[in-house]
């Protein structure tokens, strides 16, 4: 079983009155390393409309390099406006997964639409930043990574990683809305594609992770590295229905693979679970991993999915 | 090209929609057999939750010179779409063709959105007992969004042709409310793509228009169907205003006419085709929605009329 020495919550987005657009929620943490400091990017949320729906922002916070607890800036704007009429990214751009390439920055995201009939659908863009990582450009008005014949609808959670001079996306797809009292409930499962480039993709195709909570459960946040010789994947998964609580809420899987392909489950060694109370007692979700300074980091989320901030624990020994 | 109008062909006071349906007969699309001609249109059920259209694709057989309808099917070819699919609120157009002993039927389908109303992607059905039932290749689409093209990919027209498959088909540019506070209206544009199998495809000029406009940047361009008469590629769609022309006989649908040599290069030529508008007939509005067949040595030109369809379609014949 891997050990994490939980480092607390780093990150609350109640704490920026000041910031509008970052009222509640920090979702999604995926870090960039700059020679001081530790980007994290995340998304957020302005108070929601009068029909209680929200949007989803993305910002960032620099982290000391030596100290992850240690904040030393907040962004003072989203680092992307959402899409106009129609686009499907007019209503949030969660989460977001950034990446070096050549001077640029790469940010890989999730872009959210309304639908009429279910909450929302969700589809993957590019956009690329010239600054260093705190503006950015979209690459089109629509997604690079879109539905196909066997990804129908959400696809979300983009993991972006490069291994073996190819880039790897690693994301969920939806496979079925269950229809719930209230409202209908998507479940989604781990896929991959794989480019050369960053803009042709070409999809896997299949399920990454054998199931463990039958057909109806919910995979998310799928982030892998590389270390001792295999591939090692977080992720998290919930049950389908009724999971807005701590029996069937998230929780932190692992998944190791020689060749990125085939995946063995073992959720047993992920390490990283509830704590007895606190911020994230109920539940944790949406693992990110970071290797920097030979130490291992697993940024990750608290109750209500982020609502309150995402905190970090730091790996003791090696992922193995 | 001169051609002879034989009136509203499918004139639905005359026949009988499958049950349920509450009228309109929408881009026909021919399929030429031995005995009869069937053509398939999109027809239309009230969605019994808010009372708003679902599309329905059914068909009606015809002698192979029009003169006669032989048959019209009782019931729809293809299920509804999935709840969340690209699909889920109707299948218009949908443009069925020969495919081997099968017959595939390239699906443009309609989910509804909020900000605006519908997104559009194109799917495949096939159908292995000679078109009365087809049955979907997955629950998403073959062809959908990309950077270049936001939204609104549907419209697909396939021909077989050197060994390759050719689709062209419609992508939007805009969504723009008129005036501040209107509905937000839609434009688009014809383009084309290719595949080797008729199921992965690949757009061969992403974003850019096939044809030029000919009233202006807000031309909406839709329903494109391609034959060769001879040695010369002549391809038949629609084009309207992008405002006021639904009920404005000014800015309502026209049909257009381009024709190639080469299946890339094409030379706009509306004028080629004079269609006269005849006053106080079935077709004296608008003219949209061209579906395009040979049939015993004769071409003929099938489309809609009025009110988008509301009362069938009719044909014309070329005189050569």
């Amino acid at each position: 079983m891997h050990r994490w020495k939980k480092l607390g919550k780093v990150f609350d987005p109640t704490a920026h009155p000041d910031l509008p657009w970052l009222r509640e929620f920090a979702q999604g943490p995926a870090t960039l390393v700059f020679d001081d400091f530790v980007r994290v990017y995340f998304s957020c949320r302005p108070a929601p409309d009068a029909n209680g729906a929200y949007v989803s922002n993305s910002a960032w916070v620099d982290l000391d390099r030596r100290d992850p607890r240690k904040i030393l800036r907040v962004a003072n704007s989203p680092v992307l406006a959402r899409g106009g009429f129609g686009e499907f990214d007019e209503f949030g751009i969660y989460p977001v997964s950034p990446i070096r390439k050549g001077d640029e920055i790469w940010l890989y995201y999730g872009g959210w639409t309304r639908c009429e009939s279910v909450p929302f659908n969700v589809a993957i863009g590019l956009a690329t930043s010239r600054d260093g990582g705190t503006t950015f450009a979209k690459y089109g008005r629509g997604p690079i990574l879109s539905y196909s014949l066997h990804e129908p609808f959400v696809l979300s959670g983009p993991k972006i990683r490069r291994f073996n001079n190819l880039f790897y996306l690693f994301y969920i797809a939806g496979t079925e809305w269950l229809r719930e009292a209230g409202r209908p409930e998507p479940i989604y499962k781990i896929r991959m594609a794989v480019s050369e480039n960053g803009v042709v993709w070409r999809k896997h195709g299949h399920n990454l992770i054998p199931e463990k909570l039958g057909t109806e459960e919910a995979q998310a946040s799928p982030d892998v590295l590389f270390s001792n010789g295999k591939y090692h994947m977080f992720f998290c998964y919930r049950h389908g229905k009724n999971y807005r609580n701590a029996e069937r809420g998230y929780r932190i899987g692992y998944a190791h693979s020689k060749d990125l392909v085939v995946w063995t489950r073992d959720d047993a060694r992920a390490g990283l679970i509830p704590s007895q109370e606190g911020w994230d007692a109920e539940m944790v979700s949406y693992p990110h991993l970071l290797q920097v300074d030979g130490r291992t980091y697993l940024f990750y989320l608290g109750d209500s999915v982020g609502r309150w901030g995402f905190g970090v624990a730091e790996l003791q020994g090696e992922l193995a | 090209m001169k051609w002879r109008k034989l009136g509203l062909v499918f004139d639905l006071a005359k026949n009988r929609l499958p049950e349920g349906c509450i009228g309109f007969a929408q881009s026909p699309q021919p399929v030429v057999f031995d005995e009869f001609v069937r053509v398939y249109f999109s027809t239309r059920v009230l969605d019994p939750t808010n009372g708003k259209f679902i599309s329905e694709v059914a068909f009606a057989d015809f002698e192979p010179d029009f003169s006669k309808v032989i048959l019209v099917s009782d019931r729809p070819v293809i299920a509804r779409g999935k709840l969340g699919c690209f699909d889920e609120h109707g299948i218009f157009p949908m443009n069925v063709v020969k495919h081997g002993s099968e017959l595939w039927g390239y699906t443009c389908g309609w989910s509804r959105r909020v900000s605006v109303s519908v997104e559009t992607g194109i799917g495949l059905a096939v159908s292995t007992d000679g078109g009365v039932g087809f049955e979907r290749l997955g629950n998403g689409p073959v062809l959908t969004s990309s950077p270049r093209e936001p939204f609104l990919v549907g419209d697909g027209f396939v021909l077989q042709e050197g060994g390759s498959y050719h689709m062209w088909y419609i992508f939007g540019t805009c969504w723009r409310s008129h005036e501040e506070g209107d509905v937000p209206e839609r434009t688009y544009k014809i383009g084309h793509a290719v595949s080797g199998d008729g199921i992965d495809w690949r757009k061969t000029s992403e974003g850019s228009a096939t044809l030029p406009d000919a009233i202006g940047e807000a031309e909406s361009q839709a329903l494109p169907c391609v034959i060769k008469i001879d040695d010369l590629y002549h391809m038949f769609f629609c084009y309207r205003h992008s405002y006021d022309f639904r009920t404005n006989p000014a800015r309502g649908y026209r049909i257009g006419h381009a024709s190639s040599k080469d299946l890339k290069n094409w030379n706009r030529d509306d004028e080629a085709i004079p269609l006269e508008v005849s006053g106080g007939s079935w077709d004296s509005d608008m003219m949209c929605y061209p579906g395009i067949c040979e049939s015993r040595g004769q071409t003929y030109l099938l489309y809609n009329g009025n009110e988008f369809g509301r009362h069938g379609f009719g044909a014309a014949v070329l005189e050569r």
